[in-house]
């Protein structure tokens, strides 16, 4: 089977530096992957990679067994979405109108939203939880409010891949839980999600492969066990273990959730 | 807001614009009462021929004028604080209203014998100068695909100011010097011209066509306060989106700008006072926009020619007394919105 989303030795430079090398990897419907790595590895770059907002310098992305970039616009936006870390919106729009231009793909450039349109928002408002800020102005929402709207407006989309960038940042421990339950739904739903994420120990009981970008451009893939070793976290995210210093080390976290 | 309020606001508006339209041709130097206007309308009483002279030949051309200007001037600043998504954006700050002004002088100055299909070389001349000045000031705002704010205000400011300070030089190479230099610099204070009725029709006419151009763009904004990247994620291409906003933006300015000559404030206020109200939804912000501005330009032309008559005062002028404290008051207001 094709998978929906595969890297295929897929490098990218930017500016002469040497941002992703060779990275290889597929990633199946009805699937979700986590992407680690340390700061400024890179995360962000292969996302945008897989969302076609960035092209590969060398090497392929393929989203149903063809190139992202051969897609036109339209039909590669009703494939994909990114939800990125900042969504910076310089007017007063609500929670609801940013969540319907996710609909964009699906609309003309006269037809208005469709009961069907009505009815995808609707189901991504209630998904995130986010239908009670319909009203609410998008800016002056909290920080984990607008990653849950940020998520709902990738999932008007209806993408049958989403890419998440940092999902769980600025999210408190409750709100993450419940993340990990909408990505197990649309797992169920038939979905791939691919996210870069810091925190480690949410991964292992809800994504079924890690990959690790590390330092100088390598990527290691694998299940979670195998993955997120303690000898790999240090080599990847270089630091020394303090185990009896730090009682809340990310490698205890991964071993004791 | 319903669809239904929606829609009350916008007969209100249209009403309210009638009653201006109607009030202004009646106010001048004869004063002709507007119950006698609508008698004349309904056909049961004619006017004196003074009055009807003077209100087809002068006044109702001239209220129709300012109703053009504001309304096109007001839907071009909703689509230029729309494309550079800064709520400060208006054809004059950021100097499309200074192209346009150079295109036109040079139109009346040295081609003033040319015409196209019946229309003077003056409004097809502002037109190209608004869109090459567009472009040079958009490209100078953009860095590594992104606008900048500071840099896009200040690009325009520079540019502007050249352009509209270059009319004088213009002006000075004027080979039939005195008469068309007064007529150019009192235009470009901003004074309302009187058109024939030949003119005013097509100037309806295209400034018509521009908005039902716009129309379909006005989704196209919404997407596009997402930035750039995600408007392209959700299937915009976004550069040929952008190049229509700056020609129809351009359009609408220069028909402002052959019409009523540099008129500073009004493309800021209008769109940006509208947006406070019905929220920033450009599909539905661009009919009530129009018609608003419209109201408010016939307003004002009225005051700047009953303040000090039996003189007149150019509306640009009225226009940098009553918008200047009034945007420093938004600016004040919402002092953090604009925090660049």
């Amino acid at each position: 089977m094709t998978p929906l989303l595969r890297f295929e030795n897929a490098s990218f430079r930017y500016s002469g530096r040497q941002v992703l090398e060779n990275i290889s990897f597929s990633v199946r419907s009805g699937t979700c992957t986590a992407l680690i790595g340390a700061n400024g590895v890179g995360k962000t770059t292969l996302l945008r990679l897989g969302s076609g907002a960035l092209t590969a310098t060398s090497g392929a992305v393929l989203v149903n067994g063809k190139k992202i970039n051969g897609l036109s616009h339209r039909n590669r936006s009703r494939l994909v979405a990114l939800v990125p870390q900042e969504l910076d919106v310089p007017f007063d729009f609500t929670v609801e109108q940013i969540v319907a231009q996710g609909r964009t793909p699906y609309l003309g450039m006269l037809r208005g939203l469709l009961p069907e349109d009505r009815a995808a928002v609707e189901r991504a408002l209630e998904w995130t939880d986010t239908a009670t800020l319909r009203k609410r102005i998008f800016n002056e929402l909290s920080g984990g409010e607008r990653q849950r709207v940020k998520i709902a407006l990738g999932l008007a989309q209806d993408p049958q891949l989403l890419l998440l960038d940092e999902p769980t940042q600025n999210l408190d421990i409750g709100r993450q839980v419940e993340l990990m339950e909408l990505l197990r739904r649309l797992r169920g739903e038939g979905l791939a999600v691919l996210a870069s994420i810091h925190d480690l120990h949410l991964i292992r009981w809800n994504f079924s492969e890690v990959h690790l970008l590390g330092p100088g451009t390598s990527f290691v893939s694998g299940p979670p066990d195998a993955i997120l070793t303690t000898e790999n976290l240090q080599k990847a995210f270089n630091y020394v273990s303090r185990r009896h210093q730090l009682p809340f080390h990310p490698s205890d976290l991964v071993e004791t959730l | 807001m319903s669809n239904l309020g929606y829609f009350g606001i916008v007969c209100l508006l249209l009403f309210i614009l009638l009653i201006s339209l109607l009030t202004s041709a009646s106010i001048g130097a004869v004063h002709i009462p507007t119950h006698d206007l609508l008698h004349a309308a309904l056909r049961d009483r004619a006017l004196t021929e003074t009055q009807s002279t003077i209100l087809l030949s002068i006044r109702l051309p001239r209220v129709l004028a300012s109703a053009i200007v504001g309304a096109a001037l007001a839907a071009s600043g909703l689509m230029f604080q729309g494309l550079f998504r800064n709520p400060m954006a208006d054809p004059y700050i950021i100097g499309a209203s200074g192209g346009a002004a150079v295109g036109a002088c040079v139109g009346i100055i040295f081609l003033s014998q040319l015409t196209f299909f019946g229309f003077s070389s003056t409004a097809l001349l502002a037109f190209v100068g608004a869109v090459l000045t567009m472009t040079v000031v958009y490209s100078l705002a953009r860095v590594r695909g992104r606008t900048n704010g500071v840099t896009l205000l200040l690009a325009g400011f520079a540019v502007g100011t050249m352009l509209s300070n270059s009319t004088y030089l213009l002006q000075l190479l004027d080979p039939n010097s005195s008469s068309g230099t007064r007529i150019v610099a009192a235009w470009l204070h901003g004074t309302i011209s009187v058109p024939g009725w030949r003119q005013l029709a097509i100037t309806f006419v295209l400034f018509f066509l521009a908005l039902i151009a716009c129309y379909p763009l006005m989704r196209r904004l919404n997407t596009l306060a997402l930035g750039d990247e995600y408007a392209q994620q959700l299937g915009v291409r976004v550069e040929a989106t952008r190049i229509a906003i700056i020609i129809t933006g351009s359009w609408l300015t220069a028909l402002a700008v052959s019409l009523g000559g540099l008129i500073s404030f009004a493309g800021l206020i209008i769109p940006h006072v509208i947006r406070l109200l019905l929220g920033p939804d450009n599909v539905r912000l661009l009919p009530v926009t129009v018609i608003s501005g419209a109201i408010f330009l016939v307003i004002a032309d009225t005051l700047a020619r009953s303040i000090v008559a039996p003189s007149e005062l150019p509306v640009g002028i009225l226009m940098v007394f009553l918008g200047g404290p009034f945007f420093l008051y938004l600016l004040r207001k919402r002092k953090k919105e604009y925090a660049l």
